[in-house]
């Protein structure tokens, strides 16, 4: 710390002398404000579980310190108690710790925001400062980072309120948790943030336009990143939580600065890594994975061997095959320690084992012939004979009896007692806790007084349990989680992470319907507006041809809708065409028939005719009233016969220009369905050229004999459509006239 | 009360040493160059001796033995550390003899008499309390460190006697000692430098754009090229992270594999090693004598998917056998392999080879 330290001060002393003299601070959020670890968080917090035997407040409290923090908050309001006694027994409180720790306990906190609220209120900040949780596990050099978020916010006069930190991972990472899966767009040159939004297993994403059309002109959409859940934050971040009071999360408030980007003038920056390693345990999946990256030192020098801790009796030797062992380990005969093991002192396991991929705690016993495989056992274990364990956690003081097999994904919370001669199916969670004494807890929203528990624990041992569910010897519930819960705004309580959700169809589903409606809320405001307008645009027509009012005046208010919904000329004249071919439909039910379709919509036409001519001016404005026509009477496909006069009628009313209609029709098709539409329509074409209203230039027209409309024009030349759409070379055909040519080959 | 103060101060010290150590080295290798790790720690042990409370030289190697325990505990690759801390115990050893009289020789030998009725009375011998103790140690310690100072410049003086003109000359990684070896010979003579870029960390670039700065003719190659370029070679020099105690050498990966093809080709590997790497640990499997880092340099975490099914390790050091190495250059002058147990018994006291 010192050597970064010191560099730190050299650079500060030509740079920024005042600012720098401060110390660095964090905020460490050490409660995660969900249930997502129920029933094991019931009984211990979240930031006292054991990673590799080491509670997760350790890592990131080591995280910080080897970064530089001089003065670190850690905020804590579940069971706030344990986690003080945790932190008074390190080394973090040690006098002559580099990292000063001050907790601060309330039961009043309910989300990040609340202590971000806290944190304004109480002026603990006085710089800038990096906001962690208390389950981040990392090894990432922010100083560099920091320097860049300082450096900013000095050039920009504090803009910058925020600085994410990302760690590249490609997609279908392991360690890449499908909650926190973002969509990044933004700035490559200055690394700010335009766009960011959690896919949550969305197939379509949908970014405003508006991002793209800021000063820069190279953007990056990012899916390659890894959200470490690391923020370094300014001073006003605090502020503007306090501020916004409905700010309740990081997500929250990220979005709100995104969104209100113009009006506070605030910006968020990222900074992506490459080296390092970053993660936030935010359910047991990640659990899993984070605890293996371990193992295998991707978070070197954070390796159990290390005993950063500075726990005595914690050291552990490391050998061949990332093998840990701690003091005092017996292994019986026979038994193999395959790869990526880590065993905690004093824990004894028996002959013939084979174990693999795990973790397993201080003072346990296994017995023979067991097999671990990705299990993660905490302290005090027992485990009979015969056991199977695969990817499943076993907590502190369980006890597994013989022949017990934990399928996938299997969960003992602490004390609980399993078999024998059981096998657990993919997925259970066993706890001590009863469910239903957490549904009668829900009522008073928030638990955080161990009182309850031991109160509800009392009730439990009235409820007997199920030897069919836990084995003839067994203690302890087969554990749900309450239904509340998965329509509570927050994310499935799934213990295990959304991938491995029992219905994860539905459930994305869900998830995507209310993400597309907060999209449309907050994130991107065109699609509303476009509606809106619509929707205007045909309640001024109605009430100009209710009441009377010239189309000058139309005109007048379109315009002015225009200005208020930040709508194009494009799509103004797109919007006006579209609500006016529906406007039958609008009043008659869409069950007409084509005939008196078109009878009640000519009229219509006629009387519009000034609007539409204020709006197609130039040849482009044509081409595009004809392809929002096209667009329209590709919907209503049983009505296509009736495009062709509408074509007629406003070509006849100077709306169109023949020759915009021609080079529409001659242009190539966008698609298969667009083709025949224009195949049918191609003969009728004709006539609108040469009957509806007799034009100067044509003179006649003909069939070539494949099907292509040949137009003769007084000025010599002869203009060729064909049928499809497509243009073909022109090449002298036999069959034709002699002078002719015709699209055959 | 400024004499707690004083104590908080360098627990302080310490504290902050211990945690440096144990962050030491992201990926390649230590933060700092060895050299600079004995320097830092000897500083620390000369402020322990003045600033600890003891009253003989018994409390103070007892004080000065725990923290290197602890030191060496803290990061067990960084055997320059434990070193260190064995140089100061000796310097107590020798100075406590001085002001009681004994003559340093009889101090100094050994005999199997001597080893079977050591042990406890040697204990005993230094509670004797003297008054300019103190002052003593901290004298030689500053020595120790004029000496540390010197150590690659000694080193480099020797340079012209083993380099000759239009030789090829073969290392690899990067060695603070080898560079400034090849750079003094380059004032005088002209030579070609082939340099092994020693993957992952590929140290060896950085030493080929240092070399090239001075105009040494600089080429570097793959590490799977080292085999076939050796034929070309006149000499390899190399540096090392640890000379052992039987002679050979824990030295950046790869190193094997170049003493290996020298040895095929019969061409001679000079070790550029100061004193002060002189550890008297052996090549056990013990476990602390591999360091693995995060396997990230070797299959980056951006790889995705395919991390879930493989293993990934990325060990950092290598051991050479002392039979494939023909000379170490340290401070004092050139030394073969099997002198280094000599060395040894110079240079640290037996008591003190197990702190």
């Amino acid at each position: 710390m010192s050597s970064r330290g010191g560099k730190q001060k050299k650079g500060n002393v030509t740079s920024e002398q005042e600012e720098e003299e401060q110390p660095l601070q964090a905020v460490l959020v050490a409660d995660s404000f969900n249930r997502r670890f129920f029933p094991i968080s019931k009984d211990q917090p979240r930031a006292l579980l054991p990673l590799g035997n080491v509670a997760m407040i350790d890592y990131t409290l080591e995280f910080l310190t080897s970064t530089g923090v001089q003065e670190t908050f850690v905020f804590c309001c579940w069971m706030s108690n344990k986690i003080k006694d945790h932190l008074l027994k390190s080394k973090w409180c040690r006098p002559t710790s580099p990292n000063v720790v001050h907790i601060i306990t309330s039961d009043l906190y309910r989300s990040l925001g609340d202590v971000l609220r806290d944190v304004d209120a109480k002026n603990l900040v006085r710089n800038d400062f990096i906001l962690v949780y208390g389950d981040v596990v990392s090894n990432i050099d922010v100083s560099q980072a920091l320097q860049e978020h300082r450096h900013r916010r000095k050039v920009d006069k504090n803009i910058s309120v925020m600085t994410m930190v990302f760690k590249e991972s490609s997609p279908g990472h392991k360690t890449r948790c499908e909650e926190d899966d973002v969509i990044v767009a933004m700035d490559s040159k200055s690394k700010r943030v335009l766009h960011y939004q959690k896919t949550q297993g969305l197939k379509k994403l949908q970014f405003p336009m508006n991002i793209f059309q800021h000063g820069s002109d190279e953007f990056e959409i990012r899916h390659d990143l890894l959200d470490c859940h690391i923020s370094i934050c300014s001073p006003q971040v605090a502020e503007l939580f306090t501020d916004n009071f409905d700010y309740q999360t990081r997500n929250d408030f990220v979005r709100g600065i995104l969104v209100n980007e113009e009006i506070l003038g605030n910006q968020i920056h990222l900074y992506v890594t490459q080296d390092g390693y970053g993660a936030r345990v935010s359910n047991l999946q990640m659990y899993d994975s984070v605890s293996l990256d371990m193992v295998r030192r991707w978070v070197y020098p954070l390796t159990p061997e290390a005993n950063f801790t500075d726990q005595q009796g914690q050291g552990c030797t490391h050998s061949r095959h990332n093998v840990y062992r701690g003091a005092e380990v017996s292994l019986g005969h026979g038994s193999q320690m395959e790869e990526n093991v880590l065993i905690g002192r004093d824990t004894s396991i028996g002959a013939n084992c084979h174990i693999s991929n795990s973790v397993i705690g201080n003072n346990c016993t296994i017995g023979d012939n067991v097999v671990l495989d990705r299990a993660h056992m905490w302290n005090n274990v027992h485990v009979s004979s015969n056991v199977e364990i695969h990817q499943s956690v076993v907590c502190d003081g369980a006890v597994v009896k013989e022949a017990v097999r934990l399928n996938k994904q299997c969960v003992l919370a602490y004390n609980v007692v399993i078999g024998p001669n059981l096998s657990l199916p993919e997925g259970t969670v066993v706890s001590m806790h009863h469910p239903e004494e957490e549904e009668e807890d829900d009522d008073d929203e928030f638990l955080s007084d161990d009182q309850e528990v031991g109160h509800s624990k009392d009730k439990t041992r009235q409820k007997a349990f199920n030897p069919a569910e836990v084995g003839p010897e067994g203690k302890g519930y087969i554990w749900k989680a309450s239904m509340n819960d998965t329509e509570d705004e927050e994310l499935a309580q799934c213990l295990w992470g959304l991938v491995l959700n029992p219905d994860p169809e539905s459930d994305s589903e869900s998830e995507a319907s209310e993400e597309s409606q907060d999209r449309s809320r907050s994130v991107s405001p065109e699609i509303d507006d476009v509606n809106a307008f619509q929707l205007e645009v045909l309640g001024t027509l109605q009430r100009g041809l209710e009441e009377n009012i010239v189309c000058d005046n139309l005109v007048l208010e379109i315009n002015s809708l225009k200005y208020a919904y930040n709508i194009t000329l494009k799509e103004v004249m797109q919007i006006l065409t579209r609500v006016v071919l529906e406007y039958p439909f609008q009043q008659q039910g869409t069950q007409l028939t084509t005939l008196q379709y078109t009878g009640s919509l000519l009229p219509l036409l006629k009387t519009w005719s000034p609007v539409f001519k204020n709006y197609i001016k130039r040849a482009q404005d044509h081409l595009d009233c004809l392809s929002a026509v096209e667009e329209l009477f590709l919907e209503q496909d049983t009505h296509q016969t009736a495009m062709v006069k509408v074509l007629m009628k406003m070509y006849q009313l100077e709306i169109l220009e023949e020759e915009a209609i021609l080079k529409w029709f001659s242009t190539g098709a966008t698609n298969d369905k667009s083709r025949q539409l224009r195949k049918n329509q191609g003969v009728r074409l004709g006539q609108i050229c040469v009957w509806g209203k007799p034009s100067q230039n044509v003179k006649g027209y003909q069939f070539g004999h494949c099907g292509s409309l040949i137009l003769l024009l007084q000025k010599e030349t002869t203009l060729l459509i064909f049928s499809d759409g497509v243009q073909r070379k022109q090449t002298p055909c036999s069959q034709c006239h002699k002078k002719e040519s015709c699209g055959m080959v | 009360m400024p004499g707690a103060d004083k104590e908080t101060d360098l627990t302080e010290r310490i504290e902050a040493f211990l945690a440096d150590l144990k962050r030491g080295g992201s990926g390649t290798g230590p933060l700092r160059g060895s050299g600079e790790m004995a320097r830092e720690t000897t500083y620390l042990l000369r402020r322990i001796t003045a600033q600890a409370r003891w009253s003989s030289a018994g409390d103070l190697m007892e004080i000065i033995r725990n923290e290197g325990r602890r030191m060496t505990a803290a990061q067990p690759s960084e055997t320059t550390v434990g070193n260190m801390v064995r140089r100061v115990l000796k310097i107590i050893r020798e100075e406590y003899a001085r002001s009681r009289g004994s003559s340093e020789e009889t101090e100094q030998q050994e005999s199997l008499h001597k080893l079977l009725t050591a042990g406890e009375l040697s204990e005993e011998n230094f509670r004797q309390h003297f008054v300019h103790l103190k002052a003593n140690v901290i004298e030689a310690i500053n020595e120790l460190l004029t000496e540390l100072d010197g150590t690659t410049d000694n080193i480099a003086m020797q340079a012209l006697e083993h380099i000759h003109s239009n030789e090829v000359i073969m290392t690899v990684g990067r060695s603070r000692t080898v560079e400034a070896f090849l750079k003094d010979a380059a004032r005088k003579r002209k030579f070609h430098v082939i340099v092994a870029e020693c993957a992952p960390f590929c140290q060896g670039h950085e030493m080929a754009t240092g070399l090239s700065k001075v105009g040494i003719e600089t080429t570097v190659i793959a590490d799977a090229a080292i085999f076939a370029v050796m034929s070309r070679v006149n000499k390899v020099i190399i540096g090392t992270q640890t000379v052992l105690a039987n002679g050979g050498l824990r030295a950046v990966n790869g190193t094997h594999s170049v003493a290996l093809a020298a040895r095929h080709h019969s061409t001679p590997l000079i070790i550029c090693a100061p004193m002060f790497k002189l550890s008297p640990q052996f090549p056990n499997e013990e476990d602390t004598f591999h360091k693995f880092v995060s396997p990230h340099e070797v299959l980056p975490f951006t790889a995705g998917e395919i991390l879930s099914k493989v293993n990934v390790h990325c060990p950092v050091f290598d051991y050479v056998p002392p039979e494939l190495i023909t000379l170490f250059i340290s401070n004092i002058g050139g030394n073969a392999p099997s002198y280094i147990y000599r060395l040894m018994s110079e240079l640290y006291h037996p008591e003190d080879h197990k702190l």
